[in-house]
């Protein structure tokens, strides 16, 4: 018998009068996987996310966790399930740690120790006994994923858990998120950053305007994305964009910003900068603008494209 | 965030989330009633605020006889008991369950923590009567406290004269004791439905401001629609009209029958205002917080 899915979404629709949130979406995540929906805001993800935990009703569809649905197993779908929606929210006149033995007490207790192991976890040991209405937005978010550990849970959802953090606050928490999932938990994650998305997750769905704009792998997406772009600034623009013809990159005079754009292959920027020297050209400053995934994920919800597969690189790649 | 993650892969779980209990989320709640503020205030209050009314009516030279039991204020510790009762009963009980009820549903809408608390593994059934346990607790905790401290402060301050009742007959003080105390008791049905309309208003509103007011502002009204003439057929159904009924217990001969049907009367307010705050929380999609 094989092991039911983390997530088995079907055919998922919520309206709000004429505005459909979610259009019809179906994610699937296996045991193990670590799952990226990613979209702009306003894309349905938390939508999606609120539905799987049972806080928002779909309008048709089903939603099955490890093979549950909230029809059938109630709150029992929930077993196994932890993780927070936008940023977590606890009591502010409790202290970091009442809050999570009140959510220990609504799970039906924990085991001796294990408040002050998640709180050692998420760097709270020091700050569990203040409360909460003092604690900084990080510090907020960390008390969110400690909350969803003293669960013990086999799928950890956790919808942007970066936001609202500072570059340091960042970096923690993707890191926390990467220990997570080595340790064999299954992670769906939700984020409107590419970078954040490609760095932790294995599949990913894209949603636009409540619908799938794409969904496979990484490394599929990747394949997809287009060339990258840099901004360029030499001694010489004129003879630069000259010389761009004979090394199979596009570069372009920049009107908005001033200095030129270069988009191509990594390999041919390359050549071509080396190219520029070799010419005597001077060149002043070359940054990258956007990722190539970066640049897609704009292409794909921002366009009117419409839903794409991985098999839609084969026409991508044709259409140049 | 540097500490060691075990791996989940097959390890025992530190607690295995299973359906909890109302008794539990009961606990929660009671302990998160234990850490507000606004909870402990109303319960001092209660203990506290009778005592230097019963000082300042006692001072009066002038009894306000146009009240109730006022004329005998001044020399009777039963009478101003009773007094109070029936200054309590227009607004100040309303008011006093209404801080609590009116605020315990909206304020997870205020902190946006129905996410928070719905992600467990608890129902949102279970959550809703435990919240009405827990106001219902604090009503009969405030009203227990609030006429302990009223009759016992009004006893030792003006003392414990035989009470004349309302058909002019001569109580005995420890007759008239327990006739205090019962009327006071009485309150208990009136309070209750007060506490389960600021649950409705709670739930409905999702705002505590106006869970807490709107009830006191309600029953106000319905003193005032309770005083008009040509109101008979809805008086009954006025929870006004039970926090009156106690007068029966102080003629001759006692008479009880509005203390029941004030009684059912509430009890009918109960059940219809806590169905509609359970379909309308049941139903609702939590899209907030």
């Amino acid at each position: 018998m094989t092991e039911a899915l983390a997530v088995d979404a079907q055919g998922v629709t919520k309206t709000y009068g004429s505005l459909r949130a979610v259009d019809d979406i179906t994610i699937r995540v296996a045991p193990g996987e670590v799952y990226g929906v990613l979209g702009p805001n306003g894309a349905g993800k938390t939508t999606f996310l609120r539905m799987l935990f049972g806080l928002i009703r779909p309008d048709s569809g089903t939603i099955r966790i490890f093979g549950n649905t909230w029809q059938d197993a109630g709150v029992g779908a929930l077993a196994g399930v932890a993780g927070f929606i936008e940023s977590p929210r606890f009591y502010p006149y409790l202290t970091g740690r009442q809050n999570l033995e009140g959510l220990a007490l609504l799970d039906g207790g924990t085991t001796p120790g294990r408040i002050d192991e998640v709180l050692a976890m998420v760097d709270l040991s020091d700050r569990a006994d203040r409360k909460v209405g003092g604690y900084s937005y990080g510090m907020k978010q960390r008390l969110g994923v400690a909350a969803s550990l003293l669960r013990d849970p086999r799928l950890l959802v956790l919808d942007e858990p970066a936001n609202g953090l500072d570059p340091a606050g960042i970096r923690d928490m993707r890191a926390l998120v990467k220990r997570l999932a080595a340790s064999g938990l299954t992670v769906l994650l939700s984020s409107h950053h590419m970078d954040e998305v490609e760095e932790i997750c294995d599949n990913v769905t894209i949603m636009r305007r409540g619908s799938v704009a794409f969904h496979g792998t990484i490394a599929e997406l990747r394949a997809m994305a287009p060339d990258p772009g840099h901004a360029l600034r030499t001694s010489n623009d004129t003879a630069a964009v000259r010389l761009a013809e004979n090394h199979g990159v596009r570069v372009e005079i920049d009107d908005a910003e001033g200095g030129l754009t270069v988009t191509g292959p990594q390999q041919a920027v390359s050549a071509y900068v080396a190219a520029l020297v070799a010419a005597g050209i001077e060149l002043r400053a070359l940054t990258p603008t956007q990722t190539p995934l970066e640049a897609l994920f704009f292409m794909l919800t921002d366009d009117e494209t419409g839903r794409m597969e991985p098999q839609d690189l084969d026409e991508m790649e044709a259409a140049g | 965030m540097t500490a060691t993650i075990e791996t989940f892969a097959g390890r025992r779980p530190h607690v295995q989330p299973r359906r909890v209990g109302t008794g539990a989320v009961l606990r929660w709640e009671l302990r998160k009633l234990a850490h507000q503020w606004r909870a402990k205030a109303v319960l001092l209050a209660a203990l506290v605020g009778p005592i230097p009314v019963v000082f300042v009516i006692h001072g009066q030279s002038r009894p306000p006889k146009d009240s109730l039991f006022g004329r005998f204020a001044t020399e009777n510790g039963f009478a101003l008991a009773l007094l109070i009762l029936g200054f309590a009963a227009q607004w100040a009980l309303p008011l006093l369950t209404s801080i609590v009820a009116g605020d315990i549903f909206a304020s997870e809408d205020q902190h946006g923590t129905w996410k928070t608390v719905l992600t467990r593994s608890t129902s949102r059934g279970r959550i809703f009567w435990a919240k009405t346990l827990t106001a219902a607790l604090f009503a009969v905790v405030t009203l227990a406290v609030l006429a302990a401290s009223t009759i016992a402060s009004s006893v030792l301050i003006v003392g414990r004269q035989p009470l004349t009742g309302l058909s002019g007959q001569q109580i005995a003080p420890s007759h008239a004791l327990a006739l205090v105390t019962a009327s006071w008791a009485s309150m208990l049905p009136g309070m209750l439905a007060f506490t389960c309309l600021a649950i409705l208003i709670s739930v409905w509103s999702r705002n505590p401001a106006a869970g807490i007011a709107a009830p006191a502002v309600i029953g106000m009204v319905m003193q005032l629609v309770g005083a008009l003439g040509g109101v008979e057929p809805i008086r009954p159904f006025l929870l006004s009209t039970g926090f009156e009924a106690w007068h029966g217990l102080l003629t001759a001969p006692r008479f009880t029958q509005p203390i029941l049907e004030g009684a059912v009367t509430s009890a009918g307010w109960c059940v219809v205002t806590l169905a509609i705050a359970y379909l309308t929380l049941r139903r609702r999609d939590i899209t907030g917080g």
